[in-house]
């Protein structure tokens, strides 16, 4: 693995940049538990970016480069599934926005009330199921993304998929990249926060009990990133799921440090940090949550027990 | 056990059993909490157990500390309301104040009207530049005859929508020192110039709330502790926020441990060591609140107590953190209105709120293991 980026992949996140600039991102003036950027979503689309691992020469690293990066916005759009996981699944490009379930396709899902597409991880193969809107309950949370379930699980349009381990594994980096580019973002949000905020006649991050908090939040960030893209990279079981089990059993900490420098303020809807801690609990307990992925991990290295 | 004390727990588990509510309000905003808690409250105090700790001179039940404790055992194990609700501050900061500090005006006046449940208190402390530096508070108040004209702001105020009253702390002498230019004054909630704004938190409830002042006139017999004394009078207060106060809380969360272990298959191996895990540490931190507020029984609290408050706090989140978990972030328990997801991110504000885990560790360090000052 070369841990520099290449020009190709350089000038997609520059591209990335510019579009994202170009675009009303929802700011959060008004408290809301999510934003979904719909129109970003549409344009990210549009510009190819979505299909980025399906151009020759690209790959699931690329596709992670992009989640990571959108991941960072206070906006919530669905990548994760389309860019990485799609492609490998021989789904058409157009069959978007995915939403994601395990073992049970009545269980709530992430984006389902977007969805075309609904995959559900059934152990040995996966069932791909056109969605009806009309067939989707939204459920109203705090988890900072659209949740919906099926209404009823009768006369769905559906077909099978056989290859369930690429899925998983695709889903398992599809989920660390997302969650390392939500930590990225909190943590930069707090930096700011905790140079600016002054308490006891200095800055806040002039103390060295929060310095060395957020120092270990920053370790955290960039080891969450770096497994992510390795895993892109690799294409491997293992490291799928170590990736996706470290990001996983570092959430609840990461989320409680960075709250913590912020004050009440952080814990109110006019602080955007809740965005990214609300994302986060949600990736924690995705796929049966980082114990899960840990037993994967260590049964893709070295077989089962 | 004495006989005495089976006994208390008997008539607890009988009272208890026969009066809580089968269900919390209806809403956790605004009125319906109001009436909610201030019913709860009046129920409580017509049973005999409103003010536990309160000294019977005062119309408590002056219960001695183990007393309080079979108490809150018995009120967690009813799965009765939270007593972090809006009655909390009047019960546990401003009666307790009222009862160190106040005049034999101000204690028969309040007294009575919040162990009876007919006023809810919230707190003017915090302010956007004064949390855990609350020596820095700028609201200004200026004697004007026999009133006190305060202008200024707080913030984090829990409850300020539905309060009667406040205790809040204002600058009145800008030329002194900080801790000795502050007052500790009642501030009736409905009075000209007060403006309260609704917070929404991350959590889902209007929690918190912004008070404005714009010449609010209070009667200078409202100040409570005397003129620019106030720093002590509020950490008389803040003292009772570091101690007992919360052992039906933590002992709620003892109960979910148990309840979640009991639900929880040998499959589960890896959920299984983690709530084992909280389980023991949940009886280390019992034990010492138990400890704490044995030894704390003839004295102020004094600072061994920010240990506790710190272990509780920290306890919490994990128990919180381990329900969600073991549910499932998709689980119906989870993701409902108020359920197991909102206590999950209603926990990040224990190491927050009334007084920080920076401040607790401070306090630990300098006065309880006689480091030097950083």
């Amino acid at each position: 693995m070369n841990y520099g980026m290449t020009d190709d992949q350089t000038s997609i996140l520059g591209g990335l940049d510019q579009l994202i600039a170009s675009q009303a991102i929802p700011a959060p003036t008004e408290p809301r538990f999510f934003y979904y950027g719909a129109e970003l979503e549409r344009a990210v689309a549009e510009a190819g970016y979505l299909d980025i691992a399906r151009e020759e020469g690209f790959g699931a690293l690329e596709a992670a480069l992009i989640t990571e990066r959108l991941a960072r916005l206070t906006c919530v759009i669905e990548v994760a599934a389309s860019s990485i996981i799609a492609p490998a699944l021989a789904i058409p490009p157009g069959m978007r926005p995915i939403a994601l379930a395990l073992g049970d396709a009545g269980k709530p899902a992430r984006f389902l009330p977007q969805a075309r597409v609904l995959l559900v991880d059934r152990g040995t193969n996966v069932l791909l199921i056109e969605v009806d809107p009309n067939n989707v309950e939204p459920i109203d949370t705090l988890m900072a993304y659209p949740y919906g379930r099926l209404r009823s699980l009768e006369h769905l349009r559906q077909r099978v998929i056989d290859d369930a381990t690429t899925f998983r594994r695709r889903w398992r980096v599809a989920l660390a990249a997302e969650a390392a580019g939500c930590m990225a973002a909190g943590l930069a949000q707090v930096v700011e926060h905790v140079k600016a905020r002054q308490a006891f006649g200095r800055p806040l991050g002039a103390f060295q009990a929060i310095q060395h908090r957020l120092a270990m939040a920053a370790e955290t960030v960039e080891s969450a990133r770096w497994l992510a893209l390795r895993a892109a990279w690799s294409d491997s079981d293992a490291d799928a799921a170590m990736a996706a089990g470290f990001a996983q059993s570092r959430i609840a900490q990461i989320t409680y440090d960075l709250h913590q420098f912020c004050g009440a303020m952080g814990l109110t809807l006019e602080f955007p940090l809740h965005l990214w801690t609300y994302r986060l609990r949600s990736l924690a307990g995705e796929l049966g949550g980082a114990s899960m992925q840990a037993r994967s991990a260590a049964i893709a290295t070295w077989g089962s027990a | 056990m004495t006989s005495a004390i089976d006994s208390l727990r008997e008539q607890a588990r009988a009272w208890l059993r026969a009066n809580v509510p089968s269900s919390g309000p209806t809403s956790e905003d605004g009125p319906a909490l109001r009436s909610f808690a201030l019913a709860w409250q009046k129920r409580q105090a017509g049973g005999g157990w409103a003010g536990i700790s309160w000294p019977k001179e005062f119309g408590g039940r002056g219960a001695s500390v183990l007393e309080q404790i079979v108490w809150f055992e018995e009120y967690a194990r009813a799965g009765a309301p939270s007593p972090l609700d809006a009655s909390f501050v009047g019960l546990n900061h401003a009666g307790p104040t009222l009862i160190a500090c106040g005049t034999s005006e101000q204690k028969a006046f309040h007294l009575s009207k919040i162990l009876n449940g007919e006023v809810l208190w919230c707190q003017g402390f915090s302010e956007p530049g004064a949390g855990s530096d609350l020596a820095a508070v700028k609201a200004r108040g200026r004697v004007e005859g026999n009133h006190l004209v305060v202008d200024g702001q707080k913030i984090w105020t829990s409850y300020a929508d539905i309060a009667d009253y406040q205790e809040l702390l204002v600058r009145t002498d800008p030329t002194a020192a900080r801790s000795r230019a502050l007052t500790w004054i009642i501030c009736p909630m409905y009075l000209p110039g007060i403006t309260v704004r609704p917070i929404k938190t991350m959590a889902g409830p209007f929690k918190y709330c912004e008070v404005f002042y714009e010449g609010v006139r209070i009667p200078l017999s409202n100040i409570v502790g005397g003129l620019h004394n106030g720093w002590p009078t509020a950490m008389s207060t803040l003292a009772f926020e570091r101690g007992t106060a919360s052992l039906a809380l933590l002992l709620g969360l003892l109960r979910t441990v148990e309840q979640l272990l009991a639900r929880c298959p040998d499959s589960r191996a890896a959920m299984r060591t983690r709530l084992a895990e909280l389980r023991a540490e949940g009886a280390s931190v019992r034990a010492m609140a138990y400890r704490f507020a044995l030894d704390a029984a003839a004295s102020v609290p004094d600072s061994s107590g920010s240990i506790v408050r710190l272990c509780f706090a920290e306890f919490g989140q994990r128990v919180t953190a381990a329900a969600v978990d073991f549910f499932g972030i998709d689980a119906p328990e989870v993701l409902a209105d108020h359920g197991l997801g909102y206590a999950y991110l209603d926990a990040f504000s224990e190491t927050i709120a009334g007084g920080t885990a920076e401040i607790q560790r401070n306090i630990i360090a300098e006065r309880v293991l006689g480091l030097p000052k950083a």
